[in-house]
């Protein structure tokens, strides 16, 4: 194992997921999402999204081009759905993610940092493994993501990844998460009222 | 000399607003220029996204930000660009600013604020200097202000209670979860006072505005019904209603113009277009919040201000004060509690509306005779996104995810409820707490942005953990479990005032007991800049209050020469 990772920590997928987390690191919204975990209240990620988003109520399709399949596999080790309570892709975490990061305005090293996970997750399962992430067993996939949490790129990419979870988890179903407020009807949550339509959402408000 | 207006407000908080609501119905000319958008009720509404994650009521840190000086373990000063630590130092930049999102928890100041030098003597390292006014004399616009915004509450004797020339708050207290109830008990079995906490939120429909809709979601998110009290619906709507104040939003004010005899002329702002427009006006008033405010006057240096306005003895951004204390919380679990408390318990909407004030002076053999503060008991904040990324850490520090994380988070936000608690107490005005400009962090429009530095003074710590002890033994005497606490002396941003004092010697003080500039005879200054010291409640019930106090003198000043419109 210490033989293959230092291979892998060598390869050209590390170096370019390093440097995406270096830039990431840099930017004004890692910090921001440091100091977010310390309060109910505070004051928000800096993540302007323009109108281009459309919110697609129910169940919405996983895309099928790279790398959002490890993405969405990796999406529902971290949050699995069970027959009693709603997991990734009961949420469309992984459509809400690339809605997210597919706007011209959101944070591109936050972009860059996230889209280049799997290459580097990829090469390290290829090298353990000798099969990409999507076709590992579960005990595979706990066992390389406990390996690539130890590393601090590898955890902060973990914790984005659960961050946007949570937001297709809990947030109005106006932003393409939670269809139906499947989220909020598990954690027995109360949202308030009323909720924003499309013509209140954030992003029509971020234009005015 | 004619003039665009009789009046030109600058900043539509809750600084503001009153004078633009006095003014207005006076007869005068008014406009009021906002840096931001004019949003509205039905702009506003439960999105966590919106009020919480997202920049959509401030401006992003990469175009405007600020830059705060901190001191290291060794007392070094570091300064640090929000646009790096995160920390965003913005509170609501539209119509009605911060206003829009505060909470509302309004309590008046005390007579012992207006002489705290005289009452408890000198502090080393602190600047304390009691006020050029009394309580006496803000007393009626308290009053006026418990009508105008709509305050919601019920007065209960007790020791500190301040004088009043009412017997009541105009409306009746906001319906309450069980939970008040047990504070109660335990208060009483303790011998403390609890205390309804007035809230600027209305519980009957009234002023065209509709009463509270108990939906949940009230401090950081902006009402949908128009039930809080906010400057921009409880002032501002009925301002421009009168025909004669004009709100221009999408002006960020860039600088005062004064002349050789140091009256201002003329204010410079920048368009949503990003050209450059002036106005001219009889009198300006500032309103930006303490930082903005002090940055503005620093930035308009003029021929008789060659220092920035106001600051020919180096007064302006001095003594900036936020509120000192600390957090609080204890857990009432479900599996402690009867089929029944739970169901009441669980009930949503409904606040809880106490608070204690028992400690406001202290008189203890340890801390001696010393100014003290204000504990106000809350339901932890529902925002649920917030409160699920908290989950994802455990004890050691370590990420958790699947199966076991989802476990953590379904007891988390079902199995218990979370009361908190929060600490008030005066911030010392000291030396190390002022704004200045940067001289290298330029705004999008290349102005230099503000440096705030943000010292504290070590006897504020010392009264915050007096109090948080006090709250505490509340939360223990419920049989709370998991009671932890923490003070410390970082500054809450959504609280601060100061840099710009009034007092009666020109030399030690940036205005005279009128908000009016010592050497600028047509510039007030109306938001919480002004205060000397700071209290132990939150800022805005003061702020208002003491702006419609000034509108009164600039009233007086402009005399019948009202604009002829």
């Amino acid at each position: 194992m210490s033989r293959n990772s230092k291979q892998t920590r060598n390869s050209n997928a590390w170096r370019t997921f390093a440097q995406a987390f270096a830039s990431w690191q840099a930017s004004p919204v890692s910090r921001r999402h440091f100091i977010q975990g310390m309060s109910a209240i505070s004051a928000g990620m800096l993540l302007p999204v323009s109108t281009r988003a459309k919110t697609q109520p129910g169940a919405a399709p996983i895309p099928q081009q790279a790398p959002w399949q490890t993405i969405a596999a990796v999406q529902e080790h971290l949050f699995p759905s069970e027959a009693d309570s709603p997991g990734a892709r009961d949420i469309n975490a992984t459509s809400y993610l690339k809605t997210l990061l597919d706007d011209a305005e959101h944070d591109q090293d936050e972009r860059n940092f996230i889209l280049n996970g799997p290459s580097w997750l990829n090469e390290l399962a290829k090298t353990e493994y000798e099969k990409p992430f999507t076709q590992l067993d579960v005990t595979q996939r706990e066992q390389l993501l406990q390996r690539i949490a130890r590393s601090e790129a590898g955890e902060n990419w973990l914790s984005l990844l659960l961050l946007y979870i949570f937001e297709a988890l809990l947030s109005s179903p106006v932003y393409g998460g939670n269809p139906d407020g499947i989220g909020w009807r598990w954690l027995e949550h109360n949202p308030g009222f009323p909720q924003p339509t499309s013509n209140n959402s954030y992003k029509k408000l971020l234009l005015r | 000399m004619t003039t665009d207006y009789d009046v030109c407000i600058i900043g539509s908080g809750a600084g503001g607003s009153p004078v633009a609501l006095t003014l207005a119905q006076a007869g005068y000319s008014v406009l009021v220029l906002e840096k931001g958008p004019w949003f509205n009720e039905q702009d506003f509404s439960k999105d966590e996204l919106a009020c919480c994650r997202r920049s959509t009521y401030t401006p992003p840190l990469t175009q405007e930000q600020h830059v705060i000086e901190e001191a290291t373990d060794e007392g070094d000063w570091v300064a640090t660009p929000t646009v790096e630590s995160g920390w965003d130092f913005w509170n609501g930049n539209c119509v009605g600013g911060s206003s829009n999102f505060m909470s509302g928890f309004f309590y008046r100041l005390k007579p012992v604020d207006f002489r705290l030098r005289s009452e408890f003597g000198a502090i080393a390292g602190a600047n304390v200097v009691d006020w050029p006014i009394s309580y006496a004399e803000l007393e009626p616009y308290y009053t006026k202000v418990e009508q105008l915004a709509g305050i919601s509450g019920r007065i209960v004797k007790h020791p500190q209670q301040e004088p009043r020339s009412t017997p009541d708050f105009p409306y009746p207290p906001l319906a309450e979860n069980i939970i008040s109830s047990w504070i109660d008990s335990a208060c009483h079995k303790l011998g403390y006072h609890a205390l309804p906490t007035p809230r600027a939120i209305l519980s009957q429909p009234a002023m065209a505005r509709n009463s509270c809709s108990y939906s949940i979601y009230c401090g950081s998110y902006g009402c949908s019904t128009g039930a809080k009290g906010s400057a921009r619906t409880a002032l501002l709507d009925h301002a421009v209603k009168t025909g004669r104040c004009h709100i221009q939003p999408h002006a960020k004010v860039y600088r005062l113009i004064s002349n050789n005899k140091g009256k201002v002329t003329g204010v410079d702002y920048y368009d949503k277009q990003n050209k450059s427009q002036r106005i001219n006006a009889k009198i300006f008033v500032v309103a930006c919040q303490a930082v903005e405010t002090s940055r503005l006057l620093l930035s308009s240096p003029g021929p008789y201000h060659p220092h920035g306005l106001g600051n020919n003895h180096q007064q302006v951004g001095r003594n900036l004060l936020f509120s000192a204390g600390g957090i609080g919380q204890g857990t009432f679990n479900y599996d402690n509690l009867t089929a029944q408390q739970v169901e009441a318990l669980k009930v949503r909407g409904p606040f809880v509306n106490r608070g204690l004030q028992d400690w406001y002076t202290i008189h203890d053999t340890k801390l001696g005779h010393v100014k003290g503060g204000t504990i106000d008991f809350l339901f932890r904040h529902p925002n649920a996104i917030a409160r699920a990324n908290g989950q994802k850490w455990d004890d050691n520090g370590k990420l958790v995810w699947g199966k076991p994380l989802k476990r953590k988070l379904k007891a988390y936000f079902t199995e218990a409820r979370y009361l908190q608690f929060e600490v008030f107490c005066d911030w010392l005005p000291t030396d190390n707490c002022f704004v200045s400009l940067d001289n290298t962090v330029m705004d999008k429009w290349g102005s230099s942005v503000a440096k705030v530095r943000v010292g504290y003074h070590p006897h504020d710590l010392k009264v915050g953990r007096y109090l948080t002890e006090k709250a505490k033994t509340v939360l223990g005497t419920m049989g709370a479990r998991d009671i932890y606490a923490s003070v410390s002396g970082n500054p809450p941003q959504n609280l601060m005032a100061g840099g710009c004092r009034f007092g009666t010697d020109p030399v030690s003080s940036v205005l005279d007991p009128d908000c009016r500039m010592h050497d600028a005879e047509n510039l007030f200054v109306t938001d919480g800049s002004f205060m000397p010291t700071g209290g132990s409640v939150p800022y805005t019930w003061t702020i208002y209050a003491n702006a419609f106090r000034v509108a009164d003198k600039i009233i007086d000043q402009l005399g019948e020469s009202r604009h002829s419109a």
